[in-house]
């Protein structure tokens, strides 16, 4: 019988599953199909209702992880099929090429430097820095190990500017390249790490449990929603998060897209999809994460205006409200009602919105220079793919469906198959901590 | 000096990383003359597998028995020259880090001089440091297989039987006759609508048919004493008291609704009952006659005092659509003043709205009002929508009030040495990343007695619970790190003030005097940074080896130089950022890093300036975060309330000691902060 445990996706419930079941003593693959553990909480700059800064809580969790006699980190990896053996899963893994040899990749980022393409970074969206085609996703990063974009190689982006651009030659019928810069940096740095010829391998494993922490994506709004993608001031509250954080794109200086200047005057709309087409169900965290950012916002600069348009308030957890008081305390106006149009100014580039006032039953106006669109959460990209492959069932929004909540919850319809975390829906960190804890109790129980 | 000291220096070119910036066989030839060090060797990628092995057979051969790394950073790359040094049969507490890429080459690249000059003075106070190494060795606390959970309802039960699923032993202290605590009080859960009592039933015949779990009813905790692996516990059950032992504890004591007295006619009127006792009536059916019902929410919660319920409005909506239920023709109305419904609850009260169940919005401003006309409850309020002030006449008016915390708890966090907030739910170690634990091992928290759950989550935090519990008792030991504080008694004046200071429980009176349980030591280093009699080491902090650092880095040019005192997490962590993204700093710094910054003493900030520092700097993690709870507040209060006024009794600036609040990703603030001391100081 094997006393290994799968854990799908490093984000925090994974870290934390990971961590448990390996110091409970099972070994542990803990696998994420990015280049780095860390998930969404390693995109954050605060965490609410206390406001701790977010990586400086996690890559502690990160490092343990990496250093655990226990666990075996696979990033940038996917699970491809799964069969059951003698009360085993047996799991067809691959390993996706990172075109770096990631045991001799010591993360020192001489080959970024030599790479003369920028392209935008994901991870920000439009208030986003540039990243190398050769990257460490964020310093942070477990492991701290360098990766290629895969469009370096293929496609457009080669034929454009990529410094092998020049090349007719397929990379993988090379063993050495004589042009690639970042090869040639790494060799002269003498390590010779890059291998833009590296292809997928597949791995087999055997397993007694599994357990699933996909993760949760941010919602983004159709384009025109409140001006979104259409006035450039428009942004969303991940995107703003990331305008927050010293480590983001703009080093934690909140700016706005259109003119790089700090507003004086920012807005967030609350519940935005919120709809039966959209988002039929409450994210419920988007009005704590909202707080949060009206707090930062002001932490960074007193004199910011901060105007919240909000629905029904959501403080369902503990220290939640006193933290919405704190965010009123700190002169926030919070205004209950839900905006119907918003205009941009020509010149100025800031907006208008006009909306219905529900406390005082007027229409009314207000004019800001930014504007944050409070997004809900949904389920990740991976749940589909991830549900037919393992055989278990989504729920009708999408997130992975427990058994039972009540008798038998982060459970699974599969025997050895747990939940927890953003794949059962929206949830906040403190709660996928807990499941994470629940899950892997389930998961070493299991068959045991 | 003791002559069988042998340090040995390795010194990494990280490709060129290093080697570009820093001239490294200079360095190599300045550290061959230090004190004490017999072999020094320049390594291109010290971290490579081919350089490691080379780096043990240097060990061996030259019978090293101190290590000292030049290289990248402690953050990333300590644990792995601790492996490679023990595995070259050294202890692996002789090994000293010492960073000159990350705080010297990445943030001094266009200075090759001074940074090299940096570099030196790192190695130099590395060293300094490294003969006075002593060896460590994780302690471990043997942890047996029982466990004690406080409480018998939904949390203490789903925990109790996972532990029991392992074969370990759960005693359960039950403070009524039967298990299942707020369960039997319910009517139904929703949105599932499953039967209470059905639930608690199943879940104790499970722990009745168990043979691991044991129960003791009608009980209380008379008294607690010990720590993780070595609980004693006095338990009255049943008016007689019996003595077990226990190693780890889950507390699951629940909560209980906080009583409305005074409230729109609550205590006066018998029409005017809380949540908990209309679901007693709705099991024990009386409610047919019934034809007007009003739902107040938020009736002592959401105030100044106390927050959200968290679980009012579905407990609302529930309760309504029970109801309906009885008698479809019941005019319902719900008072309200936000819905926090969440996730797919909001398809729940979809179906309320259906069915008639009508919803008012209220404000914190102007609450509704309960008066009597003819007999009659009458409820009065502004109903924002219309404008206008609406009479509802009443047969019942239902408060849905907030909760509060068992009433055991004030006496269990005394016997526990934990503590709660005022509405008596008890403290998690951390909000986010502790919700199940306790800041000392061995204690484990779940359910309601943490805050207000619906029966999920609780079910989700006593199964998370049990598997913290479970942890150490499935290992057979709790390990520490070797980083422990020791208390030499001959010094010690039995003050106890590090005993009320230690956030970790974990120095406690033994035979009168104060002991360090080495293995729930964390290693913070605040008791022997206050203790007054100097009584206290810490292991790898030790003053002199930290006095060392100081003596060694200001031993040339001490006025040019800051002194920086920071922590491993966050300070050092901002440092390590600041070189990850190249930010360029005046090259005057000299970091000596402490685990938290409460392990910084005044002794320390004093010798700086005797020495002839030109300033220090003492930076740790940005409030509210502290690795070790509360360490960055502990160091703040002593530098502001004690540091400051020393130092300005023996004449020395107390501007020029400055603190800096950084999280792990402030590497501009970092690089900003030192740019400012330089000016401020005039080293520019």
């Amino acid at each position: 019988m094997s006393d290994s445990i799968l854990i799908i996706g490093g984000g925090i419930a994974g870290i934390n599953a990971a961590l448990s079941a390996a110091d409970y003593g099972c070994h542990v693959y803990l696998l994420d199909d990015t280049a780095s553990i860390g998930g969404m909480m390693a995109r954050l700059d605060k965490t609410f209702p206390t406001n701790d800064c977010s990586i400086c809580i996690q890559s502690p969790l990160m490092y343990k992880v990496d250093n655990h006699p226990n666990i075996e980190i696979l990033t940038n990896c996917e699970v491809r099929r799964i069969s059951q053996e003698n009360g085993n899963f047996k799991v067809r893994l691959v390993k996706k090429a990172r075109f770096v040899d990631a045991d001799k990749c010591t993360g020192c980022g001489t080959c970024a430097e030599a790479c003369p393409v920028s392209v935008p970074d994901e991870l920000d969206g439009k208030v986003g820095g540039m990243r190398k085609l050769i990257y460490i996703p964020f310093p942070q990063a477990v492991p701290n190990t360098s990766i290629i974009d895969p469009r370096c190689r293929y496609g457009k982006m080669r034929e454009q500017s990529a410094c092998i651009g020049g090349c007719a030659v397929d990379c993988n019928q090379c063993r050495e390249c004589p042009i690639a810069l970042c090869v040639k940096a790494c060799k002269d740095e003498g390590k010779d790490a890059v291998l833009l010829w590296q292809s997928d391998r597949p791995m087999d494993i055997e397993l007694k449990s599994i357990i699933v922490c996909s993760g949760i994506k941010s919602f983004e709004p159709s384009t025109g929603t409140y001006g979104y993608n259409v006035y450039e001031n428009v942004i969303t509250n991940l995107q703003f998060e990331r305008l927050m954080n010293a480590g983001g794109p703009t080093g934690g200086e909140i700016v706005r897209p259109s003119d790089k200047a700090h507003p004086k005057k920012i807005a967030w709309i609350q519940c935005v999809g919120r709809g039966d087409k959209e988002l039929p169900y409450c994210s419920k965290v988007c009005c704590m994460i909202t707080a949060k950012q009206v707090i930062i916002a002001k932490e960074h600069d007193p004199a910011v205006e901060t105007v919240v348009f909000y629905n029904d308030l959501k403080a369902y957890g503990k220290g939640f409200y006193d933290f919405h008081r704190k965010a009123v305390a700190s002169g926030t106006r919070y205004i209950k009602g839900k905006p119907f149009d918003i205009f941009e100014h020509p010149e100025t580039k800031n907006l208008t919105i006009r909306f219905e006032d529900l406390d005082k039953g007027e229409l009314r106006q207000e004019e800001v220079e930014l504007l944050v669109l409070a997004t809900g959460l949904i389920p990740s990209d991976r749940n589909k793919r991830l549900a037919r492959v393992l055989g278990i069932e989504l729920d009708e929004y999408g997130f992975f469906k427990e058994k039972d909540p009540l008798n038998a919850p982060l459970e699974t319809d599969v025997d050895g198959i747990y939940l927890c975390g953003g794949a059962t829906g929206p949830i906040d960190i403190s709660e996928s901590v807990v499941q994470a804890s629940a899950a892997s109790m389930k998961a070493v129980l299991v068959r045991s | 000096m003791n002559d069988d000291i042998r340090v040995g220096v390795f010194v990494c070119d990280c490709g060129t990383n290093i080697a570009r910036t820093v001239n490294v066989p200079e360095l190599v030839e300045y550290a061959k003359g230090l004190k004490n060090v017999v072999f020094v060797e320049e390594g291109k990628w010290s971290c490579s597998v081919d350089y490691l092995a080379k780096m043990q057979e240097s060990i061996k051969e030259h019978n090293l028995n101190r290590v000292v790394i030049a290289s990248c950073t402690s953050r990333t790359h300590e644990p792995l020259f601790k492996k490679t040094v023990k595995e070259a049969g050294l202890n692996p507490y002789l090994l000293e880090f010492v960073s000159i890429r990350e705080q010297v080459s990445w943030v001094h690249m266009n200075d090759p001089v001074k940074a090299t000059e940096k570099a030196k003075d790192l190695v130099k106070m590395g060293v300094a440091k490294a003969i006075l190494l002593e060896p460590g060795e994780e302690i471990r606390l043997p942890v047996r297989t029982d466990c004690l959970i406080i409480g018998g309802g939904m949390a203490g039960m789903t925990a109790a039987l996972n532990i029991a699923a392992q074969g370990f032993k759960a005693i359960i202290v039950e403070k009524q006759p039967q298990l299942g605590g707020l369960l039997n009080e319910l009517y139904w859960i929703a949105p599932e609508e499953v039967s209470a009592d059905e639930i608690a039933k199943a879940k104790a015949e499970l722990i009745a048919q168990n043979e691991n779990i044991k129960v003791y009813t009608n009980a209380e905790i008379e008294d607690i004493r010990g720590y993780i692996g070595n609980y004693k516990v006095r338990v009255k059950s049943n008016g007689k008291s019996e003595e077990f032992d226990a190693s780890t504890i889950i507390v699951a004591t629940g909560m209980r609704e906080s009583e409305p007295v005074g409230q729109y006619g609550y205590g006066d009127d018998s029409r005017v009952i809380t949540q908990l006792q209309l679901e007693a009536l709705l099991k024990s059916n009386g409610l047919e006659a019934k034809k007007d019902v009003v739902i107040i929410n938020c009736v002592n919660s959401k105030n100044e005092a106390r927050g959200c319920c968290s679980i009012g409005c579905l407990a609302s909506v529930k309760n309504a659509i029970a109801l309906k239920a009885i008698n479809k023709d019941m005019r319902m109305h719900i008072l309200y003043r936000d819905l926090s419904m969440v996730k797919e609850e909001v398809n729940y009260l979809k179906d309320a709205k259906n069915m008639g169940i009508k919803f008012i919005r209220y404000t914190d401003e102007r609450k509704p009002e309960v008066s009597k006309e003819n007999g009659r409850l009458m409820v009065k309020v502004y109903d924002l929508l219309l404008g206008r002030e609406l009479k509802i006449p009443a047969d019942l008016i239902v408060l849905t009030t907030g909760f509060e915390g068992d009433s055991t708890v004030d006496k269990l966090k005394g016997q526990l040495k934990v503590s709660a907030n005022p509405d008596g739910f008890f403290q998690e170690a951390h909000v986010k990343l502790g919700p199940s634990d306790f800041p000392s091992d061995g204690i484990y928290l779940c359910g309601c007695a943490r805050s207000p759950k619906n029966l999920k989550d609780t079910s989700d935090e006593a199964t998370a619970a049990a598997m913290r519990a479970s942890i150490p008792m499935k290992v057979g030991y709790l390990e520490a790190e070797g980083i422990v504080s020791d208390i030499d008694l001959d010094a010690c004046n039995d003050c106890g003030l590090c005993i009320k200071n230690c956030p970790y429980g974990a120095i406690q009176w033994v035979d009168d005097r104060p002991s360090v349980i080495k293995a729930l030591c964390k290693g913070c280093g605040l008791c022997a940074a206050d203790c007054t009699k100097d009584a206290i080491t810490v292991v790898h902090y030790s003053d002199e080896q930290i006095l060392a650092q100081v003596d060694a880095a200001l031993q040339e040019k001490a006025q040019e130089k800051i002194i920086a005192f920071c922590c491993h997490w966050c300070a050092l962590g901002a440092a390590d950022m600041a070189g990850v993204s190249r930010l360029q700093y005046p090259p005057n710094v000299r970091i000596i890093r402490v685990m938290c910054l409460a392990r910084v003493a005044a002794k320390f900030v004093l010798r700086a300036f005797e020495l002839g520092a030109a300033g220090v700097l003492v930076a740790g993690c940005e409030f509210p975060t502290c690795h070790y709870i509360v360490g960055n507040y502990k160091a703040e209060r002593r530098v502001e309330r004690i540091i400051r006024k020393r130092l300005a009794q023996k004449g020395y600036d107390p501007d020029k000691l400055c603190t800096a609040w950084l999280s792990a990703a402030d590497g501009p603030k970092f690089a900003a902060t030192i740019r400012s001391m330089v000016e401020k100081l005039n080293l520019g």
